[in-house]
């Protein structure tokens, strides 16, 4: 008897380390909201919380697009930049098409529309020269490093592009909901004519731009876990060869994968527009490697075949909580960059010591 | 048989395509660009390459692996906060200007070994990807150099520094005088705009450590073994090479290279200074080493082609500057000819199956 209990300790003490093995970012969040919440000032605020989501939106759509190449087993070097590209054709756009005389109500969404499709082509190249010219996915989305900053440098005259439609700064400030407590209620429309006190006591709940980011992440999370499309992705991940003996058409797949990252990148960018109303070619240029860490943070290995959305928004929150944080309790922002650091390493580690906890086989 | 020498002809010209394409670009820049064929710009180009050159070089060694090291720019970064705080703490001590530019330039060196230590370990031992692995250690140098400068360049290091660093060989003034090392001095006007250094210090220095690493990777066993590990791990290890050990060893150099760079740099430009966050040095190093002829799958790549593909991108760079072309079309030309080079690389035969 005493031999099937220990058995039985031993098997719960198992299912314990797994669970633990595979959600330990998950954890980790949760630590980090906790020790920031006991040592700053206001973090477990209903605004500071919102302000978390919102940093973490450019991490988290970048980490999107991130996320389905590098379940290929490639990688897209190109997204920040591509976001830089993004912000820059959009805010030139808004800035023509308003000189054409149109509304803004009409300008802004067609110029977020006309950069959404432009925003395609350097996915389109990427994946071109990977699928089909099998460039290693490394060197081709360099290369689209390069020529998108520049491209967007070239367009952009080297200045932030300014003189936008007002209105362009009102989608991406603005709260979904306001609630004056004892007075109103109001959707989208931030109230007018209210006293200060009343002001002070207002809840602006739901940020649009997490919105937009959220029902995008929502959409591809879909397309990834129950479609056929997003099992052919990580077949292909897994194994390019019986992808392709499987009569996956791998060459069209991948381009459509680039496609979808640089997508991401350059819906980043429109976000970066109705955020900051301006356009700059550096919009994204240092996020590129936080959305990697934040694919692996969230489960995923660089040579394919796993990885997550769940994970990858876990990972974004992760890098955005932190910094935060940091903001919150005055630490010197650099501090971020060996906390990231080390998490990245500490991720890949757990990944690889305890692959029956992770639930991976070797 | 007509056949067989137009694949050699392709062959020939796809292995030398990265030389030939480099004297194309300096006989375009020489005659389209004035002042461009001039004894000092082409000073100023070598003297613009050291730095790159060296991180490319340590590159070049990960790379014929089949790992990547992104962290070089910021180990350079950090290697060169900490010398530039050591000398001018010593400097400030009072100790004499050689004792702490010595002590400095020698801290910093050993303190470059111990992130590639720990990039190696963690690939070697811990099997994490280089890709991961040398990311993490990316961000810990930049935050451990930030921290240490606070955001600032660090200023008042011993005054020799920045004249060493900046010396010549050898001092012309053409039709006048000629002297080694020192440089001629009370100078007029007109003689010293027509003062010419000949070889950069930092340049010699540079040329040195290149060509000493590069007879320990085309005639030494260490060489031979890293080709090896690059071309097929599996094979090394039944060939009874000790690829941990080793591969321990190719990241301390390559971390060796980046932090020679940081003290040179130091010397240059005589302040500390930490790495941008927009520089992106690796990713430049990473391309001359690829332009230069290697491939990101190990057991091909040598330093000779990783000099010239820092040579052609410093070449355009000066050429663009010369010509008054905004900076950025830089970023795309070095897009374009980095793809142009896998692409190339691709197309060239094999000259295994030549020789079959």
């Amino acid at each position: 008897m005493p031999d099937a209990s220990v058995r039985k300790n031993v098997k719960s003490a198992g299912r314990v380390g797994r669970w633990l093995g595979r959600n330990w970012a998950l954890l980790f969040l949760l630590l980090e909201v906790v020790v920031f919440s006991a040592l700053g000032t206001r973090f477990l605020s209903l605004e500071n919380l919102q302000n978390i989501f919102v940093a973490c939106t450019v991490v988290l759509l970048l980490g999107m697009g991130e996320t389905f190449v590098i379940i290929t087993g490639g990688i897209d070097l190109s997204v920040g930049f591509v976001m830089g590209f993004g912000a820059v054709i959009c805010a030139k756009f808004m800035v023509l098409l308003q000189a054409a005389g149109l509304p803004q109500g009409a300008s802004i969404p067609l110029a977020a529309l006309i950069c959404l499709l432009i925003g395609l082509v350097p996915g389109l190249v990427n994946g071109t020269l990977v699928a089909r010219l099998k460039v290693p996915p490394f060197l081709a989305t360099f290369g689209m490093y390069g020529v998108a900053y520049g491209v967007s440098e070239i367009i952009s005259k080297n200045t932030p592009i300014s003189g936008l439609p007002s209105a362009a700064g009102v989608i991406g400030n603005e709260y979904l909901l306001y609630i004056v407590p004892r007075k109103m209620v109001s959707f989208l429309i931030r109230p007018q004519n209210i006293t200060r006190p009343e002001m002070r006591s207002m809840l602006a709940l739901i940020p649009i731009i997490v919105v937009i980011a959220f029902i995008f992440v929502g959409i591809f999370a879909f397309l990834l876990r129950r479609t056929r499309f997003g099992r052919h992705t990580y077949a292909i991940g897994g194994s390019i060869d019986s992808a392709l003996r499987a009569g996956i058409n791998v060459p069209s797949h991948l381009t459509r994968i680039y496609m979808i990252s640089s997508f991401f990148a350059s819906l980043s960018g429109v976000l970066y527009v109705l955020k900051y109303v301006t356009g700059r070619a550096d919009a994204g240029s240092a996020r590129m490697l936080d959305a990697v860490v934040a694919v692996v943070i969230g489960g995923a290995s660089l040579y394919g075949g796993t990885g997550a959305v769940k994970g990858t928004i876990i990972g974004a929150l992760i890098i955005a909580t932190l910094e935060t944080g940091m903001v919150n309790l005055s630490i010197p922002y650099h501090n971020r960059y060996i906390v990231i650091g080390g998490i990245l390493v500490v991720a890949v580690l757990i990944d690889q010591f305890f692959p029956e906890l992770v639930g991976r086989r070797e | 048989m007509t056949q067989h020498s137009k694949a050699r002809v392709l062959l020939f010209l796809g292995e030398r395509w990265s030389a030939f394409f480099l004297l194309l670009m300096l006989v375009v820049f020489s005659l389209g660009a004035p002042h461009f064929f001039a004894f000092k710009n082409f000073s100023n180009i070598l003297y613009f390459s050291t730095l790159y050159v060296l991180l490319a070089a340590g590159e070049t060694f990960v790379i014929i692996t089949g790992g990547i090291d992104l962290s070089v720019g910021f180990v350079m970064g950090f290697v060169n906060v900490s010398a530039a705080i050591i000398m001018r703490n010593l400097h400030a001590a009072g100790h004499p200007q050689a004792v702490s530019m010595l002590i400095g330039a020698a801290v910093g060196l050993v303190l470059g070994v111990i992130p590639g230590l720990i990039n190696g370990l963690l690939v070697a031992r811990l099997r994490v990807p280089p890709f991961i692995a040398t990311l993490g250690t990316y961000g810990i140098a930049n935050g451990v150099a930030l921290n240490m400068c606070e955001g600032f360049p660090i200023y008042f290091l011993p005054p020799r520094a920045r004249e060493i660093g900046n010396s010549f060989l050898a001092y012309l003034i053409p039709g006048k005088s000629f002297s080694f090392f020192h440089r001629p001095q009370n100078l007029d006007a007109g003689d010293l705009r027509a003062l010419t250094g000949i070889l950069p210090a930092t340049v010699i220095v540079t040329a040195l450590i290149l060509i000493i690493f590069a007879f320990i990777l085309g005639r030494t066993k260490f060489g031979r073994h890293t080709y090896a590990i690059g071309g097929s791990m599996d094979a090394a290890i039944r060939a009874g090479i000790n690829v941990p050990g080793h591969l321990v060893r190719i990241y301390i150099i390559s971390s060796m290279f980046a932090a020679v760079a940081g003290v040179l740099y130091v010397f240059r430009a005589g302040i500390g200074n930490f790495t941008t966050m927009s520089s992106s040095y690796e990713l430049f190093a990473i391309a001359a080493v690829v332009i230069g002829g290697a491939s990101l799958m190990g057991g091909k790549g040598s330093i000779g082609g990783t000099v010239i593909g820092i040579l052609i991108l410093m070449t355009l760079e000066t050429g663009l500057n010369i010509t008054g072309i905004p900076s950025f079309y830089r970023y795309i030309a070095t897009g374009l000819i980095l793809i142009a080079a896998v692409v190339i690389d691709q197309l060239t035969p094999e000259r295994r199956t030549l020789s079959a």
